[in-house]
């Protein structure tokens, strides 16, 4: 038997957290929220099937996070949803492993279809779509 | 009851020797006559004259005979012994019982019946008396020289000076007090405030304790004290100011002082009621040629043990400052906002985010509502939850838009009640994004209980920020994680205290002169306006900023602004 999907969702503001929470949830997916990266890294990350990442946010950054997640060896698929764009911040996103890169707000359906190709396949980017 | 001027003073008159109000004419001026010397009218109390002298003399009646005769003329000498203060135009045409010493008047009296008796070919009569201020006191008295005159009795009064030297040291001193009032670079009147320091006396007897409260139910009395209360005295610079002709034309009932700004009778008055020593307000004058002017008054009200019931009230123009001063503080305002605005721009990227992030919120929570309702089952339970957060984000989203409008706009500095922390909380909104970006960790360590403050809501908010963003730069240009530490408190003086310190490499020792000059920067692309407007704004606020550098390494700013005065 297959254990149940978990989406891990790491953005600093409560009020875009929670409501992504809630489309997930809409959608049947199990996810659970974190008001910072180094809530996030304090959990093992093998527990979850992808992650939704804000970029900019105090102590550590998204695109660090990913960076230490790599370098712990985790292939976690993750997901940038944020309010810069910067292109070269986004570059370096998707060159480091990304999966897909969003500016917000994020359009529903673009934001699960780059979810469920996490979960199957490659990378989707959101903001050259 | 108002009771008519004293005087009707002439224009181009001298304030000594202004034709006087008097039915007898005085053929025999008593002026340039070194003795001190007074010239009564007798005409009002000739009836009670011959009930006197007919051997009936009514209960009292040297009281009631010394309030019917009056002061026809007074020359300098009897004014500086009997009412220095008051001056020669409340004397005359006012009753000699008003000042002459009751230990002296049974003697004064007898004279005048005497004088009258002889009449018209008496020789002068000489008594004895007690007091006014010789040994050995002699009053006389004398009918008229002008047989057209025979209501006029001339009283003279002479004796030893017992300590000649202290009488100088009076008149000297006397004269420093003339020469000084008269010489002063603003307008200074002297009034006489007897007759309603009487009434305030009568009314504290009945109970009366709270002075502005009686003028709610009986606004007349303010009308009154304007009538009653006389300016004795001006100087030159009063002259000028009030735009009349000569002194004369503001000896009088002081109303015309507050013809302008009623209310501030009504303060002078209550003050004086209250004991107060002085009291001072700015207020409206309008002068004799129709000038509108701002002035600052002061008044030095009489109190005893002095008793002396002199009151001193200084104006002094102050319309070109406060217009002035009105421009320098649209200058601050102006300037103070061109620096918004360019610190808006500076910070554009981080309020977009602070915006975007509730919209982000609402259309997610919006698109996932349409999700529940496009199901077989609707769940509107859950779509009125979601609905309720995008009501609540989209009020945030508002909130955030006012306070740009309220930085960007051109509203003018307003005082009001404020909380410094919500000061701090509320400039966070602008540049709280910008420090994530530039991985700057901040921490906050707000004072609890702290007292209030009375500034500009929006300036105070600009300061903070600029102190933000000078702290954020000052780090981007140093290589080591930038940290920046917010601190509110009460300093040891009980003033409010706002300070900010960064990790960075601190201030230049040869900088420190410099960092509040505008256009001084240390940034490639700096202006150099942000601490400028960060000093101007705080000192508008009656504080004070200084920059120093920890010893621990880093620069530090420290504001201190004066709370709310407790009431």
């Amino acid at each position: 038997m297959s254990k149940s999907v978990v989406i891990a969702i790491v953005d600093d503001d409560e009020a875009v957290r929670e409501a992504i929470c809630d489309l997930l949830q809409v959608e049947g997916l199990a996810a659970r929220t974190f008001d910072g990266a180094p809530a996030f890294l304090a959990e093992t990350e093998a527990d979850f099937d992808c992650l939704i990442t804000d970029v900019r946010m105090p102590e550590v950054d998204g695109l660090e996070l990913q960076r230490r997640l790599r370098a712990r060896g985790s292939s976690l698929p993750v997901i940038f949803i944020t309010s810069s764009s910067d292109p070269v911040t986004r570059r370096r996103a998707l060159e480091e492993g990304a999966a897909a890169w969003f500016m917000k707000p994020v359009a529903d359906e673009a934001l699960l279809q780059a979810l469920r190709s996490a979960l199957g396949a490659g990378p989707v980017d959101g903001a050259s779509a | 009851m108002v009771p008519a001027p004293l005087i009707e003073a002439g224009a181009g008159s001298d304030l000594y020797r202004a034709p006087l109000p008097l039915r007898a004419t005085i053929p025999h001026r008593i002026q340039d006559d070194p003795s001190a010397r007074s010239a009564l009218d007798i005409s009002d109390a000739r009836e009670l004259i011959a009930k006197i002298a007919s051997g009936a003399p009514p209960l009292g009646w040297i009281d009631t005979l010394l309030s019917q005769v009056r002061f026809a003329d007074v020359n300098d000498t009897i004014v500086q012994m009997l009412a220095p203060f008051a001056g020669a135009w409340r004397m005359i045409g006012q009753p000699v019982s008003a000042f002459w010493p009751p230990e002296s008047r049974p003697v004064l009296a007898e004279l005048i019946m005497a004088a009258v008796a002889d009449y018209p070919t008496g020789a002068p009569r000489t008594r004895a008396s007690t007091s006014l201020g010789f040994t050995d006191c002699e009053v006389t008295i004398s009918t008229s020289e002008d047989d057209a005159s025979p209501d006029i009795l001339i009283v003279s009064v002479g004796g030893t000076v017992m300590d000649d030297r202290s009488l100088w040291m009076v008149r000297a001193s006397e004269q420093r007090y003339r020469n000084l009032l008269h010489h002063l670079p603003f307008a200074l009147l002297q009034v006489d405030a007897r007759q309603i320091g009487a009434v305030y006396e009568g009314l504290r007897r009945s109970g009366v304790t709270d002075l502005q409260a009686f003028l709610d139910e009986h606004p007349d009395l303010i009308d009154t004290a304007n009538a009653l209360v006389m300016v004795t005295e001006v100087n030159a610079s009063a002259v000028t100011l009030f735009g009349v002709d000569s002194v004369a034309d503001l000896v009088g009932p002081v109303g015309y002082l507050f013809a302008a700004s009623p209310e501030s009778a009504r303060r002078v008055m209550t003050a004086r009621f209250e004991g107060r020593r002085s009291y001072a307000e700015v207020m409206k004058l309008r002068t004799f040629d129709g000038r509108l002017l701002d002035v600052a008054i002061t008044l030095t009200y009489p109190r005893p043990p002095e008793r002396l019931d002199v009151t001193l009230i200084s104006v002094e123009d102050i319309t070109d400052r406060l217009g002035t001063d009105a421009q320098l503080r649209q200058l601050q305002a102006d300037y103070s906002r061109a620096a918004r605005i360019s610190m808006l721009g500076e910070l554009a990227t981080s309020i977009a985010h602070e915006v975007n992030q509730p919209l982000s919120a609402i259309v997610t929570n919006a698109e996932t509502s349409l999700r529940w309702l496009q199901r077989p089952e609707p769940n509107l339970s859950k779509v009125g939850q979601l609905m309720s957060r995008v009501a609540e984000s989209a009020r945030r989203a508002s909130e955030i838009v006012q306070r740009i409008r309220g930085m960007a706009g051109r509203n003018a500095p307003e005082q009001s009640a404020l909380d410094l922390n919500d000061i701090v909380y509320e400039a966070l909104v602008f540049v709280r994004h910008d420090l994530e970006t530039r991985a700057i960790a901040l921490t906050l360590q707000l004072g609890t209980g702290l007292p209030g403050l009375l500034g500009d809501r929006v300036q105070l908010q600009q300061v903070v920020v600029n102190l933000l963003l000078n702290a954020a730069q000052a780090l981007a240009m140093d290589q080591s994680a930038g940290r920046i530490d917010v601190v509110t408190a009460i300093s040891p003086d009980g003033m409010l205290l706002f300070s900010i310190r960064d990790n960075g490499l601190g201030i230049a020792h040869t900088d420190f002169d410099r960092v509040f000059d505008s256009f001084f920067t240390t940034k490639e692309d700096g202006v150099g306006i942000g601490l400028a407007i960060c000093q101007s704004i705080i000192t508008a606020h009656g504080g004070a900023i200084t920059a120093s550098n920890h010893p621990d390494g880093g620069a530090i700013f420290t504001v201190l602004l004066p709370p709310i005065a407790p009431e």
